[in-house]
């Protein structure tokens, strides 16, 4: 299993033909405290890139951005009546699992991606 | 203090009604609700002292200085209200022949004259219950305008980037997708990035006039030609009207629709954030799809109610909030044609009476006079004491004044926007300037004092995100 | 004449020194001249004594009646002076939105007790602070319920008309089909109702009672709804709460409705409130603003707007709804007007109008107005005749009497309410005997 993490702060812990995604913890201190996650329908067929699904904070709605192309084959459930499970531990709390079609070759690696957000 | 329900006693009585004098009606158990009513059960004096205490806890414009950018908090006459209670106003049926219901009509067909002289309109509905209503309604206009013509491939909206968001928010109800434009270096539509996205498919350019910046839009002439030359119309969101009514008309700027807001323009009471009245305004082009029933005078001087021949259809049930319209005429007829105009002049001197007297400690934008409103950007001093632009309200708030608009438009960084409104004082002012010059000292003193106000208001900073997580929304009886 | 400033000339002489211009010409220089307007064609300003004097005139062009047994959406029930008075206090009336909680408690905290009085009459999980009326109500449920493969609205032909047209509206460019069924006896045709829902149904809705005045088989409906996997939603009179079923007892999804009969006036169609209640599923799909409970930094409890990433500010484009501005005042009176109430003075509201219709109806038949429609109803009924129904009406209108609406030639659709006595409905009925 590699993590890769988006431009847009999403990370995909791809395990063979599936990957889990979530966002960084980056971009949960940015975000602030999450108070709901509008999970991806299972089944959402979603290329690289494309909005997956949006999470609210008391004052602002940020959409998350598919970090892999293929289809939504499970949801984090445990996220709808917890969002704050990501502030705790963004890398921990996956949002939902894609079976991948393909992995962008501009994703990074942990070290790229600590780099880049500093950058 | 106790909610209502937690006052309640099982037995106690308020309100009573007189005894039927005709014999008993039942009707089928399997229609009938089983268990009690959760309702209050309080005895009269328990009513009014809640009531009075729920009143005492609220701030309006009667309390003292409302700033509130981009929601125009002017004094609301109380000459309105009394005449908007008056029986003949009240105790009419919506449904009553009209022949009894002149006077009603001719409320309905003086005011929507009146505003289509106000604005440069050709013809008006009041239907729309609200601004965001409005809206809707002058798109529904726009989409079946373009429609009627065959036009069909006008499916955008441009919407600025300092929008306020029930623009966007209205034309995708109205079924269209929305373009952002941003705004130039003068705050203003950017014109470059303006005509790179005007083109066949355009219906129409949303535009606040004054714009949410409080600043008017110079190039507005250059704007109308962009937009039209292309097809598209322009739609003038009424929210700033109050910096200019009575100086230049939409009309005369090259809008084709209009919404106003009379419970911000036109002195009509908030009542904590409604009812409001959104009329709609269009040039003669549109004026068939507007929504009926429209009051209409008569060659013979009587009144009557009119449908217009393609309309969109209703927005809301029967004429719209007519209470509304009453109190709105009972203003612009004390004001007459010079007493608008004198409004909005004092509306945009108080504005840059208070901005030229706390901008060296408030930035806003340089070297122009701003309409009715100005905002200020409070980013600098966050970087300099950590202290925020909601910091700055709360401290206000214990000083006894409601805070300005916070966070909007989108496009300023720790945004607060003043719109004192043309009925505050210069005493007030003085005072307000006096106080905000001091809270902008006291940044730097105590920065952490400011950062946990307000500390003598009803509350301290609620927890919102505890109260969104897990929302409680309803009183449940433990 | 009057203009509510409140500066002197002298002020303004100091004012505008201070900001550095000569005159108030000179503040709007941003303006291009050529744009400017001359003068407003309006006439002069009036002293307050001669708008009072001018409105005044005009609301006694308005004819007020006595005896109205007119109802239709529009209802003449019997206002406690204290909601009246209470009411007008100032700081309730010249308040905005609460947007800053601290000092908005009082707002928050009645619109809260509002949310929590339309949730005990509908029995739902949450209701919003209000939206415009009742038919905006039911147009923005069905936006709530609709879905990318579901687009189909269905109701029946029994509806309050305006509820049907503001509905049609608000489908128009949303590419939503909006089914009217016939009713059958007046009353939702369930058979009909089967045969048309169906994959692509978004929800039902259903009026109880219905623009006829009939109680429905609310149930039964709400059944059918949910097996094609549709919503379901229910139009009700706030009223006939007190007595019937609640939405929640029949199903709904979604219950919405006119709050006018909760102490605002009939004026002459508004302002009116219209309320929204869901269950907890539907929470975040619904419009407009919401009051929670939370507590403050100190833990004391404390009222805010709540859930707003849902609203237009925050969502924009996105957002489910535009509304904003609402009808607060009006469910701060709604509010109140039930706590004057109670669970007793409701029901005993509710009853009274039910008596008094049904006294009317018995009365009516025995002078060759017979009931149209064989279900049972609530505080409205229909009637034919072979007299016309205009000649009834102007009779009725000589006397100072509100007769019913006209829905065809020799129909009527009668109301009474509590704000009646027999000896109104037996001279009502009199004069109707008389009519030839």
């Amino acid at each position: 299993m590699k993590i890769l993490f988006s431009k847009s702060h999403e990370w995909a812990a791809v395990d063979g033909k599936t990957a889990k995604i979530g966002i960084s913890d980056h971009a949960q201190k940015e975000l602030g405290d999450l108070v709901f996650i509008n999970l991806p329908e299972v089944g959402k067929e979603v290329k690289a890139g494309d909005v997956l699904c949006d999470v609210e904070s008391v004052k602002a709605v940020s959409d998350l951005y598919a970090p892999v192309s293929g289809k939504v084959v499970a949801v984090n459930d445990e996220l709808e009546g917890a969002p704050e499970l990501i502030n705790q531990d963004a890398m921990k709390a996956w949002i939902c699992e894609i079976e991948v079609e393909n992995v962008p070759s501009d994703l990074m690696d942990e070290e790229g991606y600590k780099n880049f957000i500093q950058g | 203090m106790n909610l209502i329900f937690e006052i309640s006693e099982q037995g106690k009585r308020c309100a009573t009604i007189r005894k039927p004098d005709v014999q008993k009606s039942s009707l089928a158990k399997k229609y009938l609700r089983s268990g009690n009513l959760e309702l209050p059960e309080v005895s009269e004096v328990d009513f009014a002292r809640h009531y009075t205490a729920l009143s005492r806890r609220a701030f309006g414009v009667d309390n003292g200085f409302y700033p509130l950018g981009s929601c125009t908090m002017k004094y609301n006459p109380k000459i309105n209200e009394e005449v908007a209670g008056l029986e003949g106003f009240t105790r009419i049926h919506p449904l009553q022949p009209q022949s009894t219901v002149q006077g009603a009509l001719e409320v309905m067909e003086t005011l929507q004259r009146d505003l289509a002289e106000i604005t440069g309109m050709d013809a008006v509905t009041l239907q729309p219950n609200a601004g965001a209503h409005g809206e809707y309604t002058g798109l529904q206009l726009i989409a079946a305008y373009h429609t009627a013509r065959k036009d069909f491939k006008r499916t955008k909206v441009i919407v600025p980037d300092s929008a306020h968001g029930t623009n966007p928010a209205s034309a995708v109800m109205a079924g269209f997708e929305i373009i952002n434009v941003p705004s130039d270096e003068e705050k203003g539509v950017d014109l470059k990035a303006l005509k790179a996205v005007v083109g066949e498919d355009t219906a129409a350019l949303m535009l606040t006039n004054p714009t949410t910046l409080g600043l008017f839009e110079k190039n507005i002439k250059e704007i109308s030609k962009i937009i039209h030359g292309a097809g598209g119309l322009l739609y003038y969101d009424g929210a700033n009207l109050n910096a200019v009514m009575g100086i230049v008309r939409p009309g005369d700027m090259g809008f084709d629709v209009v919404h106003l807001n009379l419970h911000k323009t036109f002195s009509t009471p908030h009542g904590g954030g409604g009812p409001g009245s959104g009329p709609v305004g269009c040039k003669k082009e549109l004026a068939a799809f507007l929504p009926g029933p429209i009051a209409e005078k008569t060659a013979r001087g009587s009144y009557r109610l009119v449908e217009c021949k393609k309309s969109i259809g209703k927005v809301a049930s029967f004429y719209g909030n007519f209470g509304v319209y009453v109190r709105a005429l009972a203003y612009i007829v004390t004001l007459g044609a010079e007493g608008i105009k004198s409004c909005a002049q004092h509306a945009v001197l108080n504005a840059n009476y208070l901005k030229a007297n706390i901008e060296d400690l408030y930035p806003t934008e340089k070297g122009r006079h701003c309409m009715h409103e100005f905002v200020v950007s409070m980013q600098e001093l966050k970087d300099k004491t950590g202290v925020s632009a909601m910091d700055i309200a709360k401290t206000m708030i214990d000083r006894g004044y409601h805070p300005p608009t916070m966070y909007f438009p989108l496009i300023i960084h720790e945004a607060l926007m003043f719109e004192p409104t043309e009925t505050e004082n210069k005493r007030t002012l003085d005072e307000v300037i006096k106080a905000l010059r001091e809270i902008y000292e006291e940044a730097f003193k105590d920065p952490e004092y400011m950062k946990a106000a307000p500390h003598h208001a009803q509350i301290g900073r609620p927890d919102e995100v505890r109260a969104a997580r897990q929302p409680i929304v309803k009183y449940t009886k433990e | 004449m009057a203009n509510y400033l409140s500066t002197t000339e002298r002020e303004t002489k100091e004012m505008l020194e201070s900001i550095g211009v000569k005159s108030l010409d000179e503040l709007f220089d941003d303006i291009p001249k050529d744009l400017r307007l001359k003068k407003l064609d309006l006439p002069e300003g009036k002293s307050q004594q001669e708008t009072m004097e001018y409105m005044r005139a005009l609301s006694k062009k308005n004819k007020v009646y006595d005896v109205i047994l007119r109802g239709a959406g529009s209802y003449d029930h019997y206002i406690p002076s204290m909601v009246k008075n209470l009411a007008s206090r100032s700081e309730f009336i010249t308040a905005y939105t609460p947007y800053q909680a601290e000092m908005s408690q009082g707002i928050l905290q009645a619109i809260f007790e509002y949310q929590s009085m339309v949730c005990s009459l509908t029995g739902m999980d949450v209701s919003n602070a209000s939206v415009y009326n009742g038919a905006n109500a039911a147009a923005e449920a069905m936006l709530m319920c609709t879905e990318k493969t579901r687009k189909t609205f269905v109701t029946f032909d029994n509806i309050r008309p305006d509820t049907l047209k503001v509905i049609k509206t608000y489908a128009k460019r949303r590419g939503i089909e909006v089914k009217v069924l016939s009713p059958k006896d007046g009353a939702a045709d369930l058979k009909a109702l089967k045969a048309a829902v169906g994959e692509d149904t978004s929800c039902v809705y259903l009026e109880q009672p219905n623009y006829f005045g009939l109680i429905e088989d609310a149930e039964e409906v709400g059944k059918i709804a949910h097996d094609a996997g549709a919503k379901f939603v229910m139009g009700c009179n706030p009223i006939s709460l007190a007595l019937l079923k609640s939405p929640a007892e029949c199903g709904a999804d979604i219950a919405v409705g006119d709050g006018q009969p909760l102490g605002l006036p009939m004026a002459f169609g508004g302002p009116y409130v219209g309320f929204m209640a869901c269950t907890s599923k539907e929470m975040r799909k619904m419009p407009g603003r919401i009051v929670g409970e939370t507590v403050d930094h100190d833990g004391n409890r404390a009222y805010v707007l709540t859930l707003q990433a849902r609203e237009q500010h925050i969502r924009r484009e996105k957002a489910f709804s535009n509304i904003c501005s609402n009808q607060a005042y009006c469910a701060l009176v709604a509010s109140m007007y039930l706590s004057a109430m109670g669970p007793q003075g409701l029901k005993e509201v509710a009853e009274s109008c039910t008596d008094y219709a049904h006294y009317l109806a018995a009365a009516l038949e025995k002078v060759g107005l017979k009931r149209r429609d064989k279900g049972e109803f609530f505080h409205e009924f229909v009637t034919v005749s072979e007299t016309g129904a205009d000649k009834i009406l102007k009779a009725l209108d000589r006397a100072g009497i509100l007769g019913g609406l006209k829905l065809s030639e020799h129909e009527i659709l009668w109301c009474a309410t509590e704000t009646l006595t027999k000896a109104d409905l037996d001279k009502a009925v009199e004069i109707i005997g008389r009519v030839k």
